[in-house]
C-alpha cells in the first residue's frame, strides 16, 4: 500500500514545473524534492516488499493450520485453502498431548528464568562491584564456557544426568539449561552493573548499607532494563530449546514443547495442519513474553556495547 | 461424539502412566546403585516400560488404546511412552546400552535387530515362541526373528507391503490394464506418455531419499534374487558387480518415463500429484495411504512389480514391524507375558482398528482391515517365494545413506553409472568395515 500512493505523484510534478527566469532555484529544489520523495518511494517499497517475505511463511502456516488434512492431501500444501477448520489445533492440542507439553515447558522455562537471573545478578554483582581475585578469570572462564559448542556435552550430560539419578526429570532440564545460561547472563549483567557509577555505592556505603543492602537495593533496581531484556532473551531460548530436552528426558509426558511438536510427526506421513496449529500453540508463549518485554528488548540488545 | 469419555480414559491412562513411571524409575535407580551397575538381569513385580516410535497422533492413540487393554486384562501392567519417531532412531542405542532402559521398544526385525543381539543388547525370548500365541507364526517370520547365534529376539507384530499403485479411475479412462511382465509395463509406460501425464511417479525428493530403494531393491530382486540381494547389502559382493550394473540397466530403460519432479518432491507430495492426475502410477509402501484424503482410498489399486526374470522366484519386499525387548531389562517375566500379549490375534486387531489399517497382522489368524486392497495385498506377500524388508532393514541405517547418494545422482545423471556404482562401493565399504 505505502509502495502505490506515492508512485502516482512524480509523474504529475514535472508537467507543473514552471519555465520562468527565476525558475532555476525553484527548479533545484523541486528536483532535490523530487529526489527525496523517489528515496521514500523506495525505501516504503523495499521495505513493504521485505516484510511481506518475512510475512508470508508465517501467513502459511496459519493458513495450513486451519485447513484439513484432507484438503491438503488432495490439492497439495502449496494450493489455496478449500476448506476451514480448527481441528488441527484440537488434534494437536489433545491427541498430540500438546497441553500437557505446554504445561512441562512452562514448569521448566519460569523457575529456570526467575533462578539463573537470581544467581547470575548476584555473580555479576560481587564481579562488578567487589575486588573478588581472580575475578577477571572467572569471567573469562565464563565466556569460554559459551564458546563451547553444545554438541559435545551431550553424552557427558546424559550421563552425568544418570550418574545423579536425575534422568529423565525436569529438574535435570532445570539444571542443565541454569548451567548453561548462567555464563552469559553474568557476562551481560556484569557490564551493565560496571557502568553504574561508584559514587552512588559508596553513598549508600556510607549511610550504613552492607552488600545485601547495596545488592536487593540499589543495583538491582538500577539494573533493571538489563534483567528484563534478558528475561525476554533467556525465556525464548529456553523455551525454545530442543536439544537438551531430549537428551536428558526419556519419557512422553515430560517432554517440552518442542519435542512434543516433534512428534507430531508421523513415521512416514507427516499431517500438516496438525504441526502446522502445533507450531502455532508452541510459538504463541514466546510471541506473549516477546511482545511484553519488547521495549525492554530493543534497549537491551546494546547493553554493554557503550561503556 | 465421544470426545469426554475418550478424553476421561486417555486422562486416567496418563496420570496411571505418570505413577507408575515414577515408581519404575525410583525403583530401578535403587536396583543400579545397589548392585553397581551389574547388568544381573533379574525379574521384580512393576510396571513393563514400552517405549513406542509411533509418534503420529493417530497411530500413537492406537497403541495407547492396546496398552489400556492389556492393562484391563489383569497381570502385568505397561505403560506407553510415545518418541518423536527421528528421536528414537538416533536415540535407539543410546536407550539400548543405558543401565535404566526401557523394558520393551518398537522396532525393525532382521539384521537391523541382529546387530544389536551381537553386542549382547536383546533379550532372549526363546521361550516365549514356542508358547501358543506365536507357536503358529509362519516360518518365514521365525526365520526373520531369530538372530545370527540361533536366538529368537524379536517379535513382530505387523507388516507393509510395496506395489505400484495407481488409481483405478484412471486406468479405466486410458483404457489400460494392469502389466505382469517388464516388456508390458514398458509399454503401458509409453502408452501413458501419450495421454500427456508422467508415467511414474517417485516422490525421492526432499526428506524422503530413500523412496528410490525401492526400485533398486526390486530391480536386484526380480534380476538376482532374494539371496544376492541380502548378500550385496551385507558387504560380500560388490556394488561395482557385472549383476548389479544390469539393475542399473534395466532401470535405464524406464528412467524416460520417470517424472522429472521425481527427485524434486518428497513421497507425500508426489501421491498428491497421482491422485491429481499428474502421474499414472507410483512405487510405494501402503503407508502412503495416510497422505490420501479417505474420499479417494476407494479407488487406489497396486500392481505387483513386474517380472523380469521369468526365472526368479517372485519375492516381495515386506517390511515388518514388532518389539524387541532390552537385556537389561528389570522384568523380564513381564516383559515376556507383554510380548506374548502383542503376538495375539486380540492385541493386533486393536491395533489396526486404531490406526490407519493399511497394514497387515502377523498373527495367522488376526483379522486385517478386510478391505479389497489389503485383501489383495495379503494375498501376495503369503504368496511370496521369500519376503525381503527393506534396503536399510536388511543391511542397516548407516549404508541407507550411500544408496541415497548413489541412486539420486543415477537418476540424474545416468550416464556416469560406472562411477557412481564405484563410489558407492567406496562409500559402503566404509560402513561394512566398522
Amino acid at each position: 500500500m505505502a509502495a502505490t500512493t506515492p508512485a502516482g505523484t512524480p509523474t504529475g510534478s514535472p508537467a507543473g514545473s514552471p519555465a520562468g527566469l527565476k525558475a532555476r532555484t525553484a527548479d533545484a529544489s523541486a528536483h532535490a524534492r523530487r529526489r527525496r520523495m523517489w528515496g521514500t518511494v523506495a525505501f516504503h517499497g523495499s521495505a513493504g516488499l521485505i516484510s511481506l517475505l518475512w510475512l508470508v511463511p508465517i501467513a502459511v502456516v496459519l493458513v495450513t493450520a486451519t485447513r484439513s488434512f484432507d484438503d491438503i492431501a488432495a490439492h497439495g500444501l502449496g494450493s489455496m485453502p478449500h476448506s476451514f477448520t480448527l481441528g488441527g489445533f484440537r488434534q494437536a492440542w489433545t491427541d498430540g498431548g500438546q497441553q500437557q507439553a505446554l504445561i512441562n515447558s512452562l514448569v521448566v522455562t519460569i523457575p529456570t528464568v526467575l533462578l539463573s537471573l537470581l544467581l547470575a545478578s548476584m555473580a555479576a554483582f560481587a564481579l562488578s562491584r567487589y575486588d573478588v581475585p581472580l575475578r577477571r578469570a572467572l569471567l573469562l572462564l565464563m565466556l569460554s564456557g559459551n564458546l563451547l559448542p553444545p554438541q559435545i556435552l551431550l553424552i557427558p550430560v546424559s550421563k552425568l544426568s544418570e550418574k545423579l539419578g536425575i534422568y529423565d526429570s525436569l529438574y535435570a532440564l532445570i539444571g542443565v539449561q541454569i548451567g548453561f545460561g548462567v555464563g552469559f547472563y553474568v557476562f551481560v549483567l556484569h557490564g551493565f552493573m560496571r557502568a553504574i557509577p561508584p559514587e552512588i555505592q559508596q553513598a549508600a556505603v556510607i549511610d550504613g548499607a552492607g552488600p545485601w543492602q547495596i545488592y536487593t537495593r540499589i543495583i538491582l533496581p538500577l539494573a533493571r532494563p538489563a534483567l528484563a531484556a534478558l528475561t525476554a532473551l533467556s525465556f525464548t531460548w529456553i523455551f525454545n530449546d530442543l536439544l537438551w530436552a531430549i537428551t536428558v528426558l526419556r519419557t512422553g509426558s515430560k517432554m517440552p514443547i518442542t519435542a512434543s511438536l516433534l512428534g507430531l510427526q508421523g513415521q512416514y506421513v507427516s499431517q500438516w495442519n496438525v504441526i502446522a496449529a502445533g507450531s502455532v500453540i508452541a510459538a504463541a508463549p514466546t510471541v506473549i513474553v516477546f511482545l511484553r518485554f519488547q521495549r525492554h528488548f530493543v534497549a537491551g540488545l546494546n547493553l554493554g556495547a557503550v561503556k | 461424539m465421544n470426545t469426554s469419555p475418550t478424553s476421561r480414559r486417555r486422562f486416567l491412562a496418563g496420570a496411571g502412566a505418570l505413577g507408575a513411571v515414577g515408581a519404575a524409575s525410583l525403583m530401578s535407580g535403587c536396583v543400579a546403585s545397589g548392585s553397581g551397575g551389574g547388568s544381573t538381569a533379574q525379574s521384580k513385580g512393576g510396571t513393563v516400560s514400552l517405549q513406542s516410535n509411533l509418534s503420529s497422533p493417530q497411530a500413537k492413540k492406537a497403541m495407547e488404546d492396546l496398552v489400556a487393554a492389556f492393562d484391563k486384562r489383569g497381570g502385568a501392567k505397561a505403560s506407553l511412552n510415545t518418541v518423536a519417531s527421528e528421536t528414537f532412531r538416533t536415540q535407539l542405542p543410546t536407550y539400548l546400552t543405558s543401565a535404566n532402559p526401557p523394558d520393551l521398544l518398537t522396532w525393525y526385525p532382521g539384521s537391523v535387530a541382529n546387530a544389536y543381539s551381537d553386542k549382547n543388547l536383546l533379550l532372549d525370548v526363546d521361550d516365549i515362541w514356542t508358547k501358543p500365541e506365536l507357536s503358529g507364526y509362519s516360518d518365514a517370520l521365525k526365520k526373520l526373528c531369530t538372530d545370527d547365534k540361533g536366538r529368537k529376539v524379536f517379535v513382530p507384530a505387523s507388516y507393509y507391503w510395496w506395489g505400484v499403485f495407481y488409481k483405478k479411475s484412471n486406468f479405466a479412462k486410458w483404457d489400460v490394464q494392469e502389466p505382469k511382465t517388464w516388456d508390458e509395463f514398458l509399454a503401458l509406460c509409453r502408452k501413458l506418455k501419450t495421454k500427456g501425464v508422467a508415467p511414474i511417479g517417485l516422490g525421492a525428493g526432499a526428506d524422503t531419499a530413500w523412496v528410490a530403494s525401492a526400485w533398486f531393491d526390486y530391480f536386484d530382486i526380480r534380476i538376482n534374487g532374494a539371496q544376492y540381494h541380502r548378500d550385496l547389502l551385507a558387504g560380500k559382493h560388490s556394488f561395482t558387480d557385472p549383476q548389479v550394473h544390469k539393475v542399473f540397466d534395466t532401470w535405464s530403460e524406464a528412467l524416460p518415463y520417470f517424472d522429472p519432479n521425481g527427485t524434486a518432491l518428497s513421497f507425500q507430495d508426489a501421491t498428491t500429484a497421482l491422485l491429481n492426475n499428474r502421474t499414472g502410477m507410483m512405487l510405494i509402501g501402503t503407508f502412503f495411504a495416510d497422505a490420501a484424503p479417505k474420499d479417494q482410498l476407494g479407488d487406489l489399486d497396486f500392481f505387483r512389480f513386474p517380472v523380469i526374470d521369468p526365472a526368479m522366484p517372485l519375492v516381495e519386499e515386506g517390511p515388518t514391524d514388532g518389539y524387541f525387548a532390552s537385556a537389561h531389562t528389570h522384568h523380564q517375566a513381564e516383559v515376556k507375558e507383554l510380548m506374548r500379549y502383542l503376538a495375539t490375534a486380540e492385541a493386533q486387531e486393536i491395533y489396526l482398528k486404531g490406526s490407519s489399517g493399511t497394514s497387515i497382522p502377523t498373527n495367522p489368524t488376526a483379522k486385517d482391515s478386510g478391505t479389497p486392497l489389503v485383501k489383495k495385498g495379503r494375498a501376495m506377500i503369503e504368496s511370496a517365494a521369500d519376503v525381503t524388508q527393506f534396503f536399510n532393514r536388511d543391511s542397516s541405517d548407516a549404508l541407507q545413506p550411500t544408496a541415497d547418494t548413489a541412486l539420486t545422482k543415477f537418476l540424474a545423471k545416468p550416464k556416469e553409472i560406472t562411477s557412481i556404482l564405484s563410489n558407492w562401493q567406496r562409500d559402503a565399504q566404509k560402513i561394512w568395515s566398522q
